[in-house]
């Protein structure tokens, strides 16, 4: 780390620690120094490859190669444009397609090969799916929705450990307080030996001191609707795909009685079927009962295989 | 359970501590499959009696019981394991008359097990693996049919032919046998090792072949659910799993990483140049998702992914990482990120979340893409034919810790130092990435077999192992030792002989009068005690203090006029010289002393059987260093997860290894030994529950604040006694039984009397 120097006055880390190293989106360093001098008006060209560069522009390195502060710079611009998420798309594969094209524009972006081409490519791009963009800006990805929530009950965690250590002791002290408060009370009114009071108020801390063992609530952070989806989860908005397939179609049971035609339901009163049949009691009735029903089933018992089979 | 274990011996006597194992509860772990834990004092026949027992009911029961993986730390363990096992098996044959059918194998790195006379002479394991995959990789192999002066292994080229068709053997091999069996046939012993254990019955092996996901994902994958695995020294069980889960990274990593980098761009740049269809060939593949792994063969190993949900395995790799010079480039922005993190002025602590967000607003790299490195480079450097993966060493690290760091959520810890404490001024950043749970690494090996048992000498207090392992067992066991005489005298001392309270805590530590009495109890016990004694000091630092402190009030002087003085470095050589001499002192009669620390190489792997160590001296409370950041990171996510307090965690640890190290003087029921704690603390309640029962048991109201006189009169009571004629017919009886004595009705009510009392 100690060898990384401005290439233009030469200046290292080494000899001045704290030198401050800038890069701009070319990706060549300058230290802050040389910066201010250079680009006195605001803007200039680029010692090493002569690029067009704004002052405004110049950042902080972050990390020891310029390229990957470059890159990364790069980056974060075009995942502004290309933010689709995993369930924009219909399939896996069809995604990781996406991201891969995703990083051949970086790629090419930050080598410089094929500039003019990609540039066009990803104004294209951004014509093509304006609202798509707009939408997807608010989001995050899912995999970074279960980091937040990881975090966010990690915070909780910690937070209610603390507060419960807190009121721990509290309720400790105060317990205390109050146990010893009661003994001297005792001791003042009561006319039982003293011995015996100490006692007592020995074996009433020993058991105050388990119960204070035992007490240990847990609370749950209510990250949940009631439903079971997360708090502030993004739904997909992506339509599920139709299956296509040829629909059911009912069709009536045809059964082969070997015997005469058995009369409907409805018609059995009207042909004097239930004439001869216990009639339905109104307690029966409830249920749905009625005495055509085991008259018709009488009936389609009686009638069924009489006449010996055709063919 | 009983009539199972009609165990056999080599011996003809029966010893009665193995006797208890087999008929105690703890045999049901087998039978019902569940998970056990068991405590029982070395030299008692722990390893022989868990061997016979899960080899009768191996035999017993062929298909309840397939396989038994015994894990042990160190290759001579792991040799003395095949040893016990050999006379086990050679004691069968004997008694039953047939020769029996077993295979059991021990398996060790390839540095053990080569027989390559080029690659068996490099010194590093690193090298030899290189060096091996660059003669047995499946693309220079493929190579030769073109070009037959490309160099491969002959051994695996021969293994490879005929070697699968052939199952080795029966029989029992350590490593010796596997080389022999090796060079005989002209087969390579690694792979076949590799191969056999798939269908041996019983295998050997350290620990890190279940335990580290990267290499256990190529070693134990296939081997079948009804194993039973023993994992035998495991006190340390815990550490070994986060070990096997943490990364660390330093500057220099990130240097050699950059380096790295740009081999695989310029190697890239060549192939696009020469063979662009072999990239266009590895990008369809990627496209289409294929599951890199059942093309790999297996010798092509570039360290495994560490444990991924089968998922994702079978998910495609997203497509910002598709094409190698995007994953490159993406490598190069990761490196980069990581570089400027390292260049903080302060200590950072934070979670996985959060330096997942901070990389994707710093460098906009997604989880995802995160989680698929490892896989990614592992394609990418078999498609760019690297031969020497011992170089990417760096690369292959950083790109497991961010599989790692994008994968688990929980348990683990990002710490951030940009000094070491002891020297602020020096910078020399690290990036700590800790695993704090232990269960998450053992957590596969406690799914996938239907018995695990974990075993050692010090287990004490059981209760925490299944807490941290995060596993029900089905029984948990300390047996204590049965003995014909008292061979173990564990002394407590308290105060010197001014009275003066001895402890190594903080406050004392620079006070001269605790030193000078640690001195004295030193010298006095070189005095009556014969041959070796080895005394243990809590920490590096704390032992150059006080022997540079004995020097000058000239207690070094006095001591060596009765025996040599030894010193444990932390340099490997150094100690295993140090050892050495240790040991030829004591074996001339001259006598010497190790000084030696808890927790470093002495302590944990080395045993001072008979007159090596008479007496084990602990001075202070082994405690580990508890300004350490992970160390608090770790106690604050067993207080949060596992309700267990840090005072209770730490104290467990201190004193599971001050019990490992006064433990290393008894290894066998003739042996005998002192074992002094020089410490007050150690008389507390709290702690002294906390030694193993049957260290715990020794342990009389009366010596747990004793003097240093008070010491050396008990201790020279209990030499003299000792030092009586001890025969094996002695023990008869009381520990040992003969069979009559065994089959009587008596000795069998006692044997599951003691058993059902633990």
């Amino acid at each position: 780390m100690d060898d990384q120097g401005c290439p233009r006055c030469k200046t290292t880390k080494y000899r001045n620690p704290s030198l401050k190293l800038m890069v701009n989106v070319c990706g060549h360093t300058l230290c802050e120094n040389c910066v201010e001098m250079l680009f006195v008006r605001g803007s200039g060209n680029c010692v090493q490859c002569d690029t067009p560069l704004r002052k405004s522009n110049f950042r902080v390195q972050l990390f020891e190669d310029p390229t990957v502060d470059k890159e990364v710079e790069i980056r974060k611009k075009v995942l502004k444009i290309y933010n689709k998420r995993d369930f924009d798309f219909a399939s896996l594969r069809e995604y990781n397609d996406y991201l891969e094209q995703v990083e051949d524009i970086v790629y090419n972006l930050t080598n410089n090969t094929d500039v003019e081409n990609t540039k066009q490519r990803m104004e294209q791009y951004q014509r093509e799916n304006r609202d798509v963009i707009q939408r997807n800006k608010a989001k995050l990805t899912r995999e970074q929705e279960e980091l937040e929530e990881l975090l966010l009950l990690e915070q909780q965690g910690n937070e209610q450990r603390r507060l419960e250590v807190l009121q721990e002791e509290q309720r400790q002290l105060q317990a205390k307080r109050k146990n010893k408060q009661a003994l001297l009370d005792e001791l003042e009114q009561s006319h039982v030996p003293a011995a015996i009071l100490l006692a007592k108020h020995k074996v009433r801390a020993a058991q105050l001191e388990t119960q204070i063992e035992q007490q240990k609530q847990t609370v749950k952070p209510a990250s949940l609707f009631s439903t079971g989806i997360h708090m502030n989860q993004t739904v997909s908005l992506q339509p599920l795909p139709r299956i296509e397939e040829v629909l059911y179609q009912y069709k009536p049971l045809q059964v082969e009685t070997y015997g005469p035609p058995v009369p409907e339901l409805e018609q059995l009163s009207r042909l004097g079927y239930l004439n001869h049949v216990r009639a339905a009691m109104p307690q029966d009735t409830a249920g749905g009962y009625t005495s055509a029903l085991a008259c018709h089933r009488a009936i389609q018992d009686a009638f069924s295989g009489l006449f010996p089979q055709r063919g | 359970v009983i009539e199972l274990n009609t165990v056999h011996f080599e011996t003809l006597l029966y010893d009665i501590n193995s006797l208890c194992v087999c008929v105690s509860p703890s045999s049901c772990v087998v039978c019902v499959q569940g998970h056990g834990v068991l405590e029982m004092p070395s030299g008692t026949g722990k390893t022989i009696s868990l061997l016979s027992l899960i080899v009768a009911y191996q035999r017993a029961f062929p298909l309840e019981v397939t396989k038994l993986i015994y894990c042990s730390r160190t290759v001579p363990e792991i040799e003395k394991v095949v040893e016990e096992l050999r006379k086990l098996m050679e004691f069968y044959s004997k008694e039953t008359g047939e020769t029996n059918n077993f295979l059991a194998l021990a398996l060790s790195s390839r540095k053990n097990l080569c027989i390559h006379p080029e690659v068996s002479s490099l010194r590093f394991g690193k090298e030899v693996d290189g060096k091996c995959h660059s003669l047995t990789a499946s693309y220079i192999r493929a190579q030769r049919h073109s070009n037959p002066n490309q160099p491969v292994c002959r051994f695996y080229e021969e293994f490879d032919a005929v070697g699968r068709q052939v199952p080795l053997p029966a029989g029992i091999y350590n490593l010796d046998d596997l080389k022999d069996f090796g060079r005989r046939k002209g087969w390579c012993p690694y792979y076949l090792a590799r191969y056999a254990i798939l269908h041996a019955n019983i295998v050997v092996y350290s620990y890190h072949y279940l335990l580290d996901p990267k290499i256990a994902d190529l070693v134990s994958k296939e081997l079948a659910k009804k194993s039973v695995v023993v994992f035998d020294e495991a006190h340390n069980i815990d550490n070994v799993c986060i070990d096997s889960m943490s990364v660390n990274i330093t500057r220099r990593t990130l240097d050699r990483c950059q380096n790295n980098v740009d081999t695989l761009q310029n190697t890239i740049q060549k192939i696009k140049e020469t063979d662009a269809a072999k990239l266009r060939e590895e990008y369809r593949r990627l496209v289409d998702g294929l599951k890199e792994a059942s093309v790999a063969r297996e010798t092509d190993i570039y360290l495994s992914n560490p444990v991924l949900p089968d998922e994702i395995l079978q998910e495609a790799v997203p497509g910002t990482i598709r094409t190698a010079e995007h994953f490159v480039g993406f490598l190069r922005r990761f490196l980069e990120y990581l570089k400027s993190r390292l260049r903080v002025q302060h200590v950072v602590q934070e979670s996985t979340p959060q330096f997942l967000k901070d990389i994707f607003d710093k460098v906009c790299i997604d989880r995802k893409p995160l989680r698929f490195c490892a896989e990614r480079l592992q394609s990418l450097l078999r498609t760019l034919e690297i031969a020497d993966i011992a170089d990417f060493s760096a690369v292959t690290l950083i790109s497991n810790f961010a599989t790692l760091v994008s994968t688990y959520s929980q348990g683990f810890t990002i710490i951030i130092e940009p000094f070491e404490d002891r020297t602020p001024t020096i910078a020399n950043p690290v990036l700590h990435f800790s695993c704090m749970d232990p269960s998450i690494a053992i957590k596969p090996v406690f799914q996938r077999f239907q018995s695990v048992v974990i075993t050692s000498g010090t287990l004490s207090p059981l209760d925490i192992y299944p807490r941290i392992l995060d596993f029900r067992p089905v029984t948990m066991a300390s047996f204590t030792m049965t003995l014909a005489r008292t061979c173990l005298c564990p002394l407590i001392v308290g105060r010197g002989n001014d009275q003066v309270a001895l402890s190594s805590k903080f406050e004392t530590r620079e006070d001269f009068a605790v030193i000078r009495n640690y001195g004295n109890l030193l010298l006095e016990m070189s005095a009556v005690v014969p041959d070796g004694i080895v005394a243990f000091f809590t920490s590096y630092v704390y032992m150059e203090n006080i022997v540079a402190s004995w020097y000058e009030q000239g207690i070094l002087e006095n001591i060596q006029r009765n025996k040599l003085i030894f010193i444990e470095t932390q340099d490997a050589a150094e100690t295993s010289m140090a050892l050495e001499k240790y040991q030829e002192a004591c074996e001339n009669g001259r006598g010497a002393i190790l000084l030696s620390v808890a927790r470093g190489k002495v302590s944990e792997g080395i045993d001072f059987v008979h007159h090596f160590g008479r007496a084990v001296i602990m001075f202070g409370v082994p405690y580990v260093y508890t300004q350490s950041r992970i160390l608090k990171a770790r106690l604050e996510y067993l207080r949060d997860q596992f309700q267990i307090r840090e005072n209770d965690f730490l104290t467990f640890d201190a004193m599971r290894h001050a019990a490992q190290c006064v433990g290393r003087a008894i290894r066998g029921k003739t042996d005998y030994g002192l074992m002094i704690f020089a410490d007050k603390r150690y008389a507390r309640a709290d702690k002294r529950g906390k030694l193993p029962r049957w260290i715990q048991e020794h342990i009389t109201d009366g010596s747990l604040n004793l003097t240093v006189d008070e010491t050396v009169q008990l201790s020279k009571h209990f030499l003299r006694q000792m030092a009586q004629p001890f025969r094996q017919e002695d023990q008869l009886g009381l520990s040992l039984l003969t069979l009559e004595q065994l089959q009587s009705e008596e000795m069998l009510k006692k044997i599951t009397q003691i058993a059902h009392q633990t």
